[in-house]
């Protein structure tokens, strides 16, 4: 981590830098939402937009986690105290998104081989 | 005692004490936030409605962005000022920091007050073949009840409604009689409204509330606990309901004396049986007959209810969420007050500022029906100026359709890749297309819209927190009608009573308004009482603006994954 006077400066010029990148990509993101020929995938919000989004995000997150936040010249004690609250978020979010593959299941859904039937399920009024 | 590590790094972990603990304090915070967008995922993921999606004004959001990212910028200039002892450059990127933080959150309230001015409403049709489930939104008129009707309210000379006047969405009840339950506490709130909407008219007791007293030698005697005519107030009901519920309790304890010695009686007569089985046995039943009679002799009965009726029929204007069933000559009110007398006309006055069918199409579709038959029977379509406006959007549909089928022709797209027009679009008519075919006149629409340009829907800046009721011009565009309460399936301002969407959408970000506020104490504490401890041991202070620092940063960070997911997505 930036120490001397000399470090500090260097470290202000990055601080500008990404700060400048951030606002650019605030306004990417905005763009891709809102400007028809910048519309990714299919016409109107999709799965891609999705992933573009988040992406972009995350890119932007990430560059506050490393610059702002020191991360990019931090002890390994950090990582490891930063890095497990994060995988533990990403797994409640993971919980989430597996429960979609997993639906509520009636007897007379499932095909012979023990499967889950979703053309019969459609079919059915419960 | 010296505090040890609060300026240099301990040795073997390389840090000092408050960089551990903020960054303890700031996993948690991420298993919090985590488990709040998991929230997010699985509401919208298992949404049983329409997901609002793209529904929030994307200006203030962005302006809020661009706050915090500066402010980011100017909280880690203001550490950097430090290190290189500068206070003068600290306090100025301190003051920004803060300045910062408050623009942001006064921007956040411009967009709750929005939100809880806005009204929607679910219609409901009894004979239509998915029950409607139309959706208007928009903001509520004012209204007058005049000689027992509810009419359109009027601004007097001074530009201002009568002290009468309420906004129109409440059930409008000619009452008669107001009946207490007493076993269950009444909210003082709906009894303080009630008197007070009665204004000189009594509501007084219809009958004497009798107590039960039992003297030494075991004779019963009744006394008068609360006297007929009794005007209703809080002190009357609680008393009858504390001499109730005592009573019951009571009756409670002696059932339950009863029945142990009834069990004891057995058990001494030699019965080994389990106590099931003996509580299923003739013997123990029989036992039972002839205690209840014993019990019937000594068990206090009191009135369960109080009623109280009107001098003279009074009009109350309810709040339709404190009613929970009404019919022709009774309401039922959340707390089991029943209000007995004549519902009357009851109608929401709603300027709409947006028509929504997705919920009908979305119905209409698990039922096999065609989502453009469902639409068409809705009680909506059966105002005429709504018609217009819909009939206008199927005109800009139809121009949009063609735009999309030519774009799709042009890059040699086939089969489901073509593209085809979004739910919104299809079922939807927003308040900025609504702004739009008023300023067209409703007339030339598929013309304008076919064309390059396309139809003219006022920017972003006009509609900086969505639609602007104050604006006189755009008003103009918000069709006024009258919906009768029987068609009011369910209604609510843009609440967490609303949908879930919201219920999330507040619980996020009113965490995050709270982590700015808290983040702008401990800032502000730096900046306003740092100076001592610059000039005593300024790099410790450094450490403590760092720490601060991270925390902002921490909180930037939750909002760079808000921004898109609640405004952009």
């Amino acid at each position: 981590m930036a120490g001397s006077p000399e470090e500090v400066k260097k470290a202000v010029k990055a601080f500008t830098f990404v700060g400048g990148i951030l606002f650019i990509f605030t306004i990417v993101t905005v763009a891709v939402a809102t400007v028809p020929w910048l519309d990714f995938g299919g016409h109107g919000f999709d799965m891609v937009d999705c992933v573009i989004g988040l992406l972009i995000a995350t890119f932007k997150a990430t560059l506050v986690m490393l610059i702002f936040m020191h991360l990019n010249q931090e002890k390994p004690l950090i990582y490891l105290i930063y890095g497990m609250a994060i995988l533990m978020a990403i797994f409640c979010m993971g919980l989430i998104g597996w429960s979609k593959s997993d639906p509520i299941q009636f007897g007379n859904e499932k095909k012979a081989d023990g499967f889950y039937n979703a053309e019969k399920a459609a079919t059915d009024v419960h | 005692m010296e505090i040890p590590f609060v300026v240099n790094a301990r040795k073997d972990t390389g840090l000092f004490n408050s960089k551990v603990a903020i960054w303890l304090f700031l996993a948690s915070e991420v298993t919090l936030f985590g488990g709040l967008f998991s929230g997010y995922l699985f509401l919208r993921l298992y949404a049983d409605y329409p997901w609002p999606e793209r529904t929030l004004p994307v200006l203030p959001g962005l302006i809020n962005t661009f706050i915090l990212i500066l402010s980011s910028v100017t909280v880690v200039f203001a550490w950097a000022a430090l290190k290189l002892r500068n206070w003068r450059n600290f306090q100025i990127n301190m003051w920004i920091t803060l300045i910062c933080a408050t623009l942001f959150m006064v921007l956040k309230s411009i967009e709750y007050k929005a939100k809880f001015s806005h009204q929607a409403v679910r219609i409901k049709t009894e004979d239509h073949s998915v029950k409607d489930f139309a959706i208007l939104e928009g903001h509520l008129n004012k209204a007058e009840v005049k000689d027992g009707k509810l009419v359109k309210a009027k601004k007097n000379e001074e530009g201002d409604y009568s002290d009468n006047a309420f906004y129109a969405n409440k059930i409008i009840f000619k009452a008669d009689e107001v009946t207490f339950t007493l076993t269950r506490h009444f909210y003082d709130d709906f009894l303080y409204e009630i008197v007070k909407q009665a204004g000189e008219t009594k509501f007084e007791l219809v009958e004497d509330y009798m107590q039960v007293i039992i003297k030494e030698d075991g004779s019963r005697e009744e006394e008068v606990l609360v006297n007929k005519g009794e005007e209703l107030s809080a002190p009357a009901i609680e008393a009858a309901e504390e001499y109730f519920l005592g009573r019951r309790s009571d009756d409670a304890k002696l059932r339950t004396r009863y029945l142990k010695a009834a069990f004891a009686q057995r058990r001494e007569a030699g019965d080994k049986r389990a106590g099931w089985e003996i509580a299923q046995s003739e013997e123990f039943l029989a036992l039972q007959a002839e205690q209840n009679k014993e019990i019937k002799l000594r068990s206090f009965s009191a009135p369960a209810t109080m009623t109280f009726k009107a001098t003279e029929p009074v009009i109350l204007h309810l709040d339709p969420s404190v009613v929970v069933s009404r019919s022709g000559n009774q309401l039922r009110l959340r707390d089991d007050t029943l209000i007995g007398g004549e519902l009357l006309d009851s109608s929401m006055f709603l300027a709409v500022d947006g028509i929504d069918f997705r919920f009908t199409a979305q119905r209409a579709e698990e039922k096999g029906i065609s989502a453009e038959s469902a639409i068409e029977k809705s009680w909506v379509l059966k105002q005429p100026e709504l018609k217009k406006v819909w009939d206008a959007h199927q005109e800009w549909l139809r121009a949009h359709v063609e735009k999309l089928d030519k774009k799709s022709d042009d890059k040699g797209l086939v089969g489901e890749d073509r593209y085809v027009p979004t739910e919104n679009e299809k079922y939807r008519v927003n308040w900025d297309q609504m702004v739009a075919y008023h300023r067209l006149g409703y007339e030339g629409i598929y013309d304008q819209a076919a064309t390059d340009e396309g139809i003219q829907k006022p920017g972003w800046i006009e509609g900086f927190a969505g639609a602007d009721h104050y604006d006189e011009e755009m008003s103009k565009a918000f069709v006024k009608v009258t919906i009768p309460r029987e068609n009011i399936g369910f209604e609510s301002t843009f609440t967490p009573r609303w949908n879930t969407y919201y219920a999330i959408y507040f619980t996020i970000t009113g965490l995050h308004g709270l982590h700015v506020i808290g983040g702008m104490i401990v800032l502000g504490y730096y900046l306003f009482f740092g100076r001592k401890m610059y000039e005593s041991n300024p790099e410790w202070l450094a450490n403590r603006v760092e720490v601060g620092g991270l925390f902002w940063h921490f909180v930037d960070l939750v909002w760079i994954f808000l921004f898109p997911i609640l405004y952009l997505m």
